[in-house]
């Protein structure tokens, strides 16, 4: 990573945000579709919001990945129950919007 | 005390034909164990469970497991076998122990996954939460989650449900193992620690389920907690209050980057929000260990317990305010309850039942006196670590405070299994510093670690006999929701039955145990169901499954002929028909009063 420069890693996280999202709003076949949910739901927006703690620790790096992608959508989720405004595609938007905004400020810091 | 070590790899870049032969035992001992589950059919027709009817090369496999296990723990001079290989090793076992029912069957063992499953389903049909049709409503994080998974991603919930063990197995291993990193810099350690963490779980509480995610957390927060959240407190200088005030002010962070700090805090905080969301009892057990931790001046922030406290408080004062006005939390707390409901209640039933129940409870208290030992050990070398202590310790605090359901003592037991297997470890391993333990050593470990597996699938496949379903059954299920008009009371005779993941809203659900507290005898119980059903508006469902009659007769509820004359009391009844049946299940619709059948 150059300083002054965003990372290819953060670009690729936030695009992929995007365009899988929409893929899987569109509905992809049976293994796709569900492989995609878990990239959307949980390991992109989770690994997006890792990337702004600077955990030194490699392996709590990692292990944080599942779990803020499993905690966030836990919270979207069930705020959405509360509000009444639950669907699951709701959620993919949400958390594709929690991912792409997890970039922007992970760009933010990488350009200062 | 905080900085994470790696261990020297002096065999990094070069593969060792023994790890080879490690790796290569462990396939077999896989090959073997998948194998001969698959040959076992169902139903088990055992009160011991899988362990009667597993036949002898599953064990070759178990014991071949763990003898690789040692051979490569063992390792040479530099350190254990290589890190992929190890966690091969681990791979397969948690297969082996924790996959072994799924290469059996392909229904998910036991009731309680298919109504998690329900709840998720009915939470994403209603698309609201209504925090009075039950307590999970009033702790739907795991659930809301749960249901967004299933319908974004299209697969079979029951398939999900049948692969969560191990999934859940893995995810808390993948914690321990970090949380390991910040307790001991010996990786022997490390991975006997994890291997010992699942020889040690009986207590089958890693199905789809909010409390083997909330234990997923749990053990994440600790890790947080105990690393970049870690405090380095000075020598205790006794409890004076001037030294305590000294003391307290001489704690510095373990972790010395503030941002690092804050991220870890922020963090921390999301999982105690999530937890208090999604889980009755975990949010107290996380409570709990960062308050003893904190106590004894190893967390920085000093005000974590508070803020905790804090968030659970305005969850039962809020969202779970509906459940919590009928349900006090305390209502049966005390000691002598809690035993009664957790130890008396649970020790009954045919022989064969209670060998598994003893065999539970003596798996238990080898752990815990090998965790003595271990401490005892640690003590006199210098080197106990309290920490370790305290989060073994501390979920003994929760036993007297709630019988819950009788299942409070198997809970309290989980939460201390990790680090009552990290001080176990000490006297399993009590070699430190990289030192390659002895023959007669690992000899002992292997031998202590075939036993511990051994009682392990004893113990927690011990309820196979009524827990794992059959076909027939699950067809006779499907049936019954079909059956059953919208309303109707939906009786089964006992837990174990594989209902309510579909329509989890649309009929009342009971069973003839719950009903029938005071006993299951034709004179008492026969009439009061009966009752029940035909007062619904609706008319009711009677299910009697092979399962749920198993569990009636294996735990001492009923004999075999009781159950029979039941049955035969009920057909004679009037406006009783049977509407289905197959060799595992038969189903009777009871017409309301005042409507003919």
């Amino acid at each position: 990573m150059n300083r002054g420069r965003v990372s290819r890693l953060t670009l690729a996280l936030g695009l992929a945000a995007v365009v899988l999202s929409v893929a899987a709003l569109v509905g992809l076949p049976a293994p796709l579709q569900a492989l995609t949910a878990a990239a959307v739901l949980v390991l992109l927006p989770g690994q997006a919001l890792a990337r702004l703690l600077h955990v030194a620790d490699r392996a709590l790096g990692a292990l944080l990945v599942p779990v803020l992608g499993f905690a966030t959508l836990t919270v979207v989720s069930t705020a959405m129950f509360y509000l009444a405004v639950w669907s699951w595609q709701a959620c993919v938007v949400a958390m594709s919007v929690i991912t792409v905004l997890a970039c922007l400020e992970r760009a933010r810091q990488e350009e200062t | 005390m905080i900085s994470v070590v790696e261990p020297a790899s002096p065999t990094k870049g070069r593969i060792k034909s023994r790890d080879i032969l490690c790796a290569l035992a462990g396939a077999v001992a896989l090959a073997l164990a998948i194998w001969a589950a698959s040959t076992v059919t169902v139903p088990i027709d055992s009160d011991l469970g899988l362990v009667a009817v597993l036949p002898y090369p599953f064990w070759a496999g178990v014991v071949l497991l763990n003898l690789a296990f040692v051979a490569a723990l063992r390792g040479n001079a530099a350190g254990p076998a290589s890190r992929p290989v190890m966690i091969w090793l681990i791979a397969v076992l948690v297969l082996m122990l924790f996959g072994t029912a799924i290469f059996v069957t392909d229904i998910p063992r036991g009731e309680v996954a298919f109504r998690h499953l329900g709840i998720a389903d009915a939470l994403a049909s209603t698309q609201d939460i209504n925090p009075d049709i039950d307590a999970y409503f009033n702790w739907p994080g795991f659930f809301a989650l749960l249901a967004t998974l299933l319908r974004a991603s299209g697969i079979d919930p029951v398939s999900v449900a049948l692969w969560a063990p191990v999934v859940d197995i893995g995810l808390w291993l993948a914690a321990l193992g970090v949380l390991m990193r910040h307790l001991t810099t010996d990786p022997r350690r490390r991975w006997l620690v994890l291997w010992i963490f699942c020889l040690g779980n009986w207590q089958d509480q890693d199905y789809l389920s909010p409390q083997a995610f909330g234990l997923f957390l749990y053990l994440v927060v600790i890790a947080l907690v105990i690393g970049p959240l870690g405090a380095k407190p000075p020598k205790f200088p006794g409890f004076r209050p001037a030294g305590l005030a000294v003391w307290w002010r001489g704690r510095s962070p373990a972790e010395s980057r503030a941002r690092h700090r804050l991220s870890a805090l922020v963090v921390t905080l999301l999982l105690v929000v999530v937890i208090s969301a999604s889980h009755q009892l975990t949010p107290f057990m996380v409570l709990i260990a960062i308050t003893a931790l904190t106590l004894t001046g190893h967390v920085w922030p000093s005000r974590l317990p508070l803020i905790a406290a804090v968030v659970l408080a305005l969850w039962l004062a809020y969202p779970a305010s509906a459940y919590l006005d009928g349900h006090p939390p305390l209502a049966d707390a005390g000691l002598q309850a809690a035993t009664q409901a957790n130890i008396v209640d649970r020790v009954s039933g045919s022989p064969g039942h209670l060998l598994v129940v003893q065999v539970r409870m003596l798996l238990t208290v080898i752990l815990w006196a090998l965790a003595i030992a271990g401490a005892l050990w640690d003590w006199r070398k210098k080197r106990l670590d309290i920490r370790v202590v305290l989060l073994a310790v501390t979920p003994l605090l929760l036993f007297p405070t709630q019988s819950y359901g009788g299942e409070m003592l198997i809970r309290v037991s989980l939460f201390a299994l990790p680090f009552i297997a990290m001080q176990a470890s000490s006297v399993l391993l009590p070699a430190r510093g990289g030192t390659r333990p002895s023959f007669l050593a690992t000899g002992a470990l292997a031998l202590c670690c075939c036993l511990l597996a051994v009682m392990t699938v004893t113990g927690r496949f011990g309820n196979a006999r009524f827990d794992v379903f059959t076909d027939n059954e699950l067809t006779a299920v499907h049936a019954v929701q079909r059956l059953a008009p919208p309303g109707s009371a939906v009786i089964s005779a006992a837990h174990p039955t594989p209902w309510r993941n579909e329509g989890y809203l649309d009929h009342r659900y009971r069973t003839i145990d719950d009903l029938c507290k005071a006993g299951l005898s034709v004179a008492t119980c026969g009439p009061l169901v009966y009752d029940y059903a035909r007062h619904n508006p609706a008319g009711g469902v009677i299910l009697l499954t092979r399962s749920s009659e198993a569990s009636l007769v294996v735990q001492g509820d009923i004999s075999k002929q009781g159950f029979d004359e039941f049955e035969q009391w009920l057909r004679s009844q009037d406006s009783v028909q049977l509407v289905f049946s197959n060799p595992d299940a038969r189903a009777y619709r009871l017409a309301p009063f005042g409507v003919a059948p």
